[in-house]
């Protein structure tokens, strides 16, 4: 990480001396250029030609939708495989593969109609048996043995437990009514059916002899010409490590894809600038989109694109509130110690006020990024961006603060001792691996230390130990940087900030707030959105009032395309939306 | 001489045990496992336990020492914890012909372009190309891999777009001649961008041995009896002078094929050393113990080829 970043500094260097050199060139012919473009703008979308995308790191190599991990599968994935719902610009489930759906009267069911002309990729129907078979391979025994990590989409339906232990070999969850009409069925009224909808469908023909256990190694989870989807392309050839191609499926359901292919290549962050200038590829987006720093150099770009948009997931730094003790790897608040340290909310506010956060932004971030102040994503419905506190930078607030806390200097070091007069530390730790979260930690330090507070920032850590430390060796730990990215499909916190999730690393114990979690999910009331958005909103003011973690910003998104590629329709999260739509003007 | 390089092979037996040993018992030493690093806010931790248990995260560590042992032995090294599905000898293939290819090639343009400006130089030092070749000595030395590299795919790919900037090959489904060229083409910046330091190294090497040997009484009186320049340079003081040469690149062979991580990274060409890296940075330990059995393999291969070639250079160097 270290050196991508040091490389790209330099080539953007040598970026900036090569903008100059051909700056008077570029101008004649980007008005040509513009020219052309209208007439084909005129003409309307045109078949043919291809895209090629930049990815930084390489796949891992497993394009099976039901165990792969990384965003870099995702993003051929995404093309490749549909759910049977998706989500619009406003995050509210559209459909899919399944044309519309309906509800019975207590939510435990969900019923599905099928579009009729679905074809997987070679050529054979796609049905309700399809669907089955992709939950049935969530619910099995051994899918999580055989590296599956996505039966969370499957724990809901109705006789998961049974199934997935192996002591009932049959599969109630999802049944297939005919060919076009499939029934969820959950244990209980759930919330969330639709969320749980959206797993990306596999064909049953190509893998229902296959073991699970041998799945992720068989060809058809990993060999180009062998996955097979029902998206609008279909992934035909690779080099592995180092391009990916994808051909459009002609027989695509919502008509044939204007595109003949989508490649993907890797190509090394610091060179994608310079391949996207010169055309050799046309768009970079996620995961990693282009780093804020370059900005200015892609928008003097005459030919690209920017698209810059907020991003699912936040940087904190979280206050241990309470300190789990050693070898306690259970999720039981009540054997808990307290922090002494941090204990006082007020403390916590103070903390809160005494850094700006603008500032960290600006400065770091190049502006490119959002103060935000409850750990929501800020584009869900659920997010409140009024009730919780501001926290806007207000060091005399701070001071007050702690004064009222009891912390002052009593021994005119600088410094304040807690309200027993005793020197009053708290550490900072962190990881390396993220260069602008290990920039910001000692910014922190210095914004804390303005007000008084005396900060042990201590060495960074490697991701792998600090995140074996923050887990079981945090006794003695007081603040803790992190980033989360969060997920798309529904807005609920828990699974970070409920008292017993095993990510709510500062052990934040509140039962005011875990109630308000459990109520905006419990049917039948949650089935309102209005409902929901109301505990989520006490839920927040809550967290911002009590603050286990200070969100330090969320960074944007920064996606660019080469302006031939038209119709690029992006959704909040993805880049990749409508490719079929996709067309280039030469 | 055979019997010589049997025993050799064969001390290689301990210690290639032991090297494993002490790898082994490091790298689980090391904080953490490969799921420390997952966390997914969807994923319960206990799925994450399942899979540690399943695949023998938890056992005592001489039992998963010596699972991995038994495999390896059998020439089975396991499958990837991070790479879902591969088996850790297709990932090493898949990589390390590139990692070959590159090697060689390296080697190839240090040997070609250092050797004769290093003997050129010590026959006519304080020459022009002389200070010229000594400036490129310390640029090559004192340049950073990874500047040089993209500074290179800057000017020849993205500016004159001579040269293809990333990867090993420009697209899938090549064959035969096109396929050797396709690659060939891009070797070129980062062959020559791993090479440059070598390159620098060897050239000043071998100026001074030249210039060294040329010095020796032996020159003097193979002189004396009126022997022709060509074969005082070529017969009597190139084999004097690429001893030291040769003990470099029995080392060289090593290092060029534990894989080049900057030079990789910088243009993508997927070989040894970045995926060395990342295992050691996913904690993938099934991977990482093959790669560093494969690469204490090819330093005592090297140093052992750089051995015998001592023997073919050197008349009186024997082993018996």
């Amino acid at each position: 990480m270290n050196l991508k970043n040091r490389w790209f500094l330099l080539l953007s260097f040598v970026l900036i001396f090569g903008v100059l050199a051909a700056c008077s060139g570029n101008n004649e012919s980007s008005s040509t250029n513009e020219e052309n473009e209208k007439d084909a703008e005129q003409a309307g979308p045109q078949k043919g030609g291809t895209v090629i995308g930049a990815m930084d790191t390489a796949p891992s190599g497993q394009f099976n939708p039901v165990f792969y991990e990384e965003a870099y599968e995702a993003n051929i994935l995404d093309i490749t495989h549909e759910a049977l719902v998706g989500q619009d610009k406003t995050l509210g489930f559209i459909p899919q593969l399944a044309k519309d759906w309906t509800f019975n009267e207590d939510h435990t069911e969900v019923t599905f109609h099928l579009q009729d002309n679905v074809t997987w990729h070679d050529g054979e129907p796609f049905t309700a048996d399809d669907v089955v078979f992709t939950y049935k391979i969530l619910s099995s025994p051994g899918y999580i043995e055989a590296g599956g990590i996505r039966s969370y989409y499957a724990e809901k339906l109705l006789g998961y437990e049974e199934f997935s232990s192996g002591e009932s070999s049959e599969f109630q969850g999802v049944v297939a009514e005919d060919d076009l009409t499939v029934t969820f069925k959950f244990a209980e009224p759930n919330v969330k059916a639709l969320s749980d909808a959206a797993f990306k469908i596999i064909p049953e023909h190509i893998f229902k002899d296959i073991p699970i256990a041998d799945m992720p190694a068989a060809s058809a989870s990993r060999n180009a010409g062998e996955v097979i989807g029902t998206g609008p392309f279909k992934f035909t050839e690779m080099v592995q490590g180092e391009q990916y191609v994808l051909e459009k499926h002609a027989d695509y359901w919502q008509g044939e894809p204007y595109l003949d292919s989508v490649i993907w290549r890797v190509v090394d962050q610091a060179v994608i600038l310079g391949l996207l200038e010169n055309g050799e590829i046309d768009f970079v987006a996620e995961p990693n989109g282009f780093q804020a720093a370059d900005y200015e150099i892609v928008e003097d770009m005459e030919h690209i694109e920017i698209i810059e948009q907020a991003d699912f997931g936040y940087q904190i730094m979280g206050m241990m509130v309470n300190h789990r003790a050693k070898g306690d790897m259970t999720l039981d608040p009540s054997k808990w110690t307290v922090n002494e340290k941090l204990k006082d909310q007020k403390v916590r506010q103070a903390i809160a006020y005494a850094v700006d956060r603008q500032g960290i932004i600006d400065g770091l971030l190049y502006g490119k990024g959002t103060v935000q102040n409850s750990p929501i994503a800020t584009q869900f419905w659920a997010y409140d961006d009024t009730n919780p506190p501001q926290y806007e930078y207000d060091p005399e607030q701070a001071k007050e603060l702690l004064e009222e806390a009891g912390y002052v200097d009593l021994d005119g070091d600088g410094f304040r001792e807690n309200p027993d007069g005793e020197e009053w530390i708290l550490n900072l730790n962190y990881p390396t691996g993220n260069q602008l979260r290990e920039r910001s930690a000692p910014i922190i330090e210095e914004f804390l230390e303005e007000v008084g507070i005396n900060i042990d920032l201590r060495q960074p850590k490697e991701a792998q130990s600090y995140f074996e430390d923050l887990e079981k060796n945090a006794q003695d730990w007081d603040f803790y940087l992190l980033g989360w990215s969060l997920d798309s499909t529904d807005p609920d916190p828990s699974g970070l900030w409920s008292s017993t999730a095993a990510y709510n690393y500062s052990r934040w114990h509140n039962p005011d707030a875990d109630a308000l979690l459990k109520e905006a999910s419990t049917a039948p009331d949650a089935f309102e959105e209005e409902f929901r958005k109301q505990k989520y909103s006490e839920w927040q003011v809550e967290f911002g009032e009590d603050l286990p973690a200070l969100i330090l910003y969320a960074q944007n998104k920064l996606y660019a395309h080469n302006s031939r590629l038209k119709n690029v329709d992006v959704l909040p999260y993805n880049f990749i939306n409508k490719t079929h739509l996709w067309y280039v003007t030469e | 001489m055979y019997k010589y390089i049997i025993r050799r092979i064969l001390v290689f037996i301990p210690m290639l045990f032991i090297l494993t040993v002490l790898v082994f018992a490091l790298i689980l030493a090391a904080p953490g496992d490969p799921f420390t690093g997952k966390m997914d806010p969807n994923v319960d931790r206990e799925v994450y336990e399942k899979q540690r248990e399943a695949l023998g995260l938890n056992d005592p560590v001489h039992v998963q020492y010596w699972n991995w042992l038994k495999g390896a032995v059998r020439g089975d090294f396991g499958d990837s914890l991070i790479y879902k599905g591969r088996s850790v000898s297709e990932l090493i293939a898949e990589r390390l012909s590139n990692t070959v290819y590159l090697g060689i090639f390296t080697i190839f343009i240090t040997i070609i372009v250092a050797i004769p400006i290093g003997i050129y130089s010590a026959r006519h030092p304080y020459s022009l190309l002389d200070y010229g070749a000594t400036a490129f000595g310390f640029f090559g030395l004192a340049v950073p891999n990874f500047f040089f590299g993209l500074v290179a795919i800057y000017v020849f790919s993205i500016q004159l777009g001579w040269l293809p900037a990333q990867g090993s090959v420009s697209k899938p489904g090549l064959e035969g001649l096109e396929l050797f060229f396709n690659k060939l083409q891009h070797l070129i910046l980062p062959g020559i961008t791993l090479g440059l330091a070598g390159t620098a190294t060897y050239m000043r090497y071998m100026r001074s041995e030249v210039l060294d040997v040329l010095g020796s009484d032996y020159i003097r009186t193979a002189r004396a009896k009126g022997m022709t320049e060509p074969v005082i340079l070529y017969k009597h003081t190139l084999r004097n002078a690429l001893i030291p040469i040769i003990t470099l690149l029995g080392l060289e062979i090593g290092i060029l094929l534990s894989g080049a991580v900057i030079t990789e990274a910088v243009f993508q060409y997927p070989g040894i050393g970045t995926l060395f890296i990342s295992s050691i940075g996913n904690r993938d330990y099934p991977v990482i113990m093959t790669i560093n059995l494969m690469l204490g393999l090819f330093v005592l291969v090297g140093n052992l080829l750089a051995d015998i070639f001592y023997s073919i250079v050197d008349p009186r160097i024997r082993y018996d």
